[in-house]
């Protein structure tokens, strides 16, 4: 099965003083958990997002579509990136959602991609 | 013939959870495991099969009957993939009386933590237990279709979100485990809490079935040995926990003769078992708890002083609102009423407000103190907090000896 792993956190953990020092180290982790994976061969891809303040969002109501600057959600925490994993079963992609890092508060959503 | 009816009946329900557990793995299909079983007890009940192994019967039948529905499935749809699965069931099932035992898989499957606690503990009674939805929604205080659909959709995430038909590596057993513990205390205080009102502890005897098989499966599990002895210890006092007139027998005004005795000891080898590994926790503890009061009935007293120590254990490895509160009670005993209200108004109110048991030891100590007006409120307190039926006619007694 595919799963995809969404990883969502607090942005600002990577401002201020020590916030490049801590991307950095973030960013390495993720590169060797990239590598773990492709050695495992379960990647199935990922990227990582632009912060929250980039977005744009288009909102349906009552049958209109209006743009908005921002995030679906307005929350603490923002959608910051994704990786799709290949898995036999949840526990198995439960597995390595956990080892990715999240230095901050946040979480990781564990889906199961639709397959026919 | 009434007789024989209720033997068959008990014979299906203790055959459930091993041919249930066996058909789930091999057919990968809780729903299918479910239906087939279903007819084949139908079938054993219509046609009154003397089975002198009821267990191997309902398995092998209810396994033609999921291959037979499975054929007809893939005939429908020509999939291959099912067709290669049918023809290698049916091996299998020449085979005479090859029931695996699956159960512990199965548990771990409907008290997997990605599932919702409530909705565990349901389909865990519902599967495994066979459970009518309509009893478990009663308990649960919740309707019919609700529960249904809290079980179809707990269902569905085991399908859609792949949780595994397999028994989870030993590394994962802790965080699991935990899970299926705490699934089953939560059944457990519910059936409980139910059984004393109803006067029928039929769920609470299915909880402990459970309880029971899982402490056969995992014997050198403490905390699961100790959860076992803990409902075992409050199963023993069903039969004095409501009066004549319907009202709850508090724990220290319960006839001890009353107890069950059987239930008591087999209480005590869990926790002597459980002991030996040496691997103290929460279960164990409140386990010792209820063994401690269990000793009324050898020798007419409790040792609350030791009880006290058991809950300060407690209050570090598990700490809580209801656990200090307790403990508190406790220490009314062991030290004195004054002591005990001294604990009691220390702790935070705001959490205890809500809680019944906290205004009743509040009335209690009120009384042994003298000072009956204020009981009378805590008591008062506790009726508006909608007890049940037993329970606020032991309130309403105790409100009228006051007075």
């Amino acid at each position: 099965m595919q799963y995809m792993l969404l990883i969502t956190e607090d942005e600002n953990i990577y401002k201020g003083d020590d916030g490049g020092k801590l991307m950095e180290e973030t960013v390495g982790k993720h590169m060797a958990l990239i590598a773990d994976m492709e050695k495992a061969g379960v990647y199935g891809g990922g990227n990582r997002l632009q912060p929250g303040a980039t977005a744009t969002t288009i909102k349906y109501k009552a049958g209109e579509d209006t743009l908005h600057d921002g995030p679906y959600a307005e929350t603490h925490e923002e959608l910051g990136g994704y990786y799709i994993v290949e898995a036999n079963d949840l526990d198995t992609a439960i597995e390595w959602a956990r080892k990715i890092p999240v230095p901050g508060n946040g979480g990781i959503e564990v889906r199961p991609v639709w397959q026919e | 013939m009434a007789a024989a009816s209720v033997q068959i009946a008990d014979a299906i329900a203790e055959a459930r959870p091993r041919v249930i557990a066996a058909l789930a793995a091999q057919l990968r299909d809780l729903d299918m495991a479910e239906d087939a079983f279903a007819e084949a007890a139908e079938t054993y009940i219509s046609k009154g099969v003397a089975a002198d192994r009821p267990a191997a019967w309902l398995f092998i039948t209810a396994k033609r009957k999921a291959l037979d529905a499975m054929r007809k499935q893939a005939a429908q749809e020509r999939a291959v993939s099912d067709a290669a699965q049918v023809s290698e069931m049916s091996n299998v099932i020449q085979l005479p009386e090859a029931i695996p035992d699956e159960r512990l898989r199965l548990i771990f499957i409907c008290c997997h933590p990605a599932i919702a606690l409530e909705a565990r503990t349901a389909l865990a009674l519902k599967v495994i237990c066979g459970v009518p939805v309509s009893e478990i929604a009663r308990v649960f205080v919740c309707n019919e279709p609700a529960m249904f659909q809290r079980i179809t959709r707990a269902k569905t995430k085991i399908y859609k979100a792949g949780i595994a038909f397999e028994l989870p590596p030993r590394t994962a057993w802790a965080e699991r485990l935990d899970a299926v513990l705490l699934t089953l205390e939560l059944a457990y205080t519910v059936a409980y809490q139910d059984a004393a009102d109803e006067r029928d502890g039929e769920l609470a005897g299915e909880v402990s079935r459970l309880a029971n098989m899982l402490a056969e499966l995992l014997p050198k599990e403490p905390e699961v040995l100790g959860l076992a002895a803990l409902i075992a210890l409050a199963r023993s006092r069903e039969a004095a926990r409501v009066d004549e007139a319907g009202a709850m027998v508090p724990l220290s005004q319960q006839d001890c003769s009353l107890w069950d005795g059987a239930l008591i000891e087999h209480a005590r080898l869990l926790l002597d078992q459980a002991h030996a590994f040496s691997r103290t926790g929460p279960y164990q503890v409140m386990a010792a708890i209820q063994l401690c009061h269990a000793r009324r009935r050898t020798d007419g007293t409790t040792d609350w002083a030791a009880i006290l120590k058991f809950y300060d254990a407690l209050m570090v490895m598990r700490p809580g609102a209801v656990v200090a509160l307790n403990r508190a009670v406790a220490l009314s005993q062991a030290e004195s009423p004054a002591a005990g209200l001294a604990a009691l108004e220390e702790l935070p109110k705001e959490k205890l407000q809500s809680l019944r048991s906290y205004h009743v030891a509040r009335a209690d100590m009120m009384i042994r103190l003298g000072r009956d007006e204020e009981a009378k409120v805590s008591l008062n307190a506790a009726l508006k907090l909608d007890p049940r039926s037993a329970e606020r006619r032991y309130l309403e007694q105790r409100l009228a000896r006051i007075e």
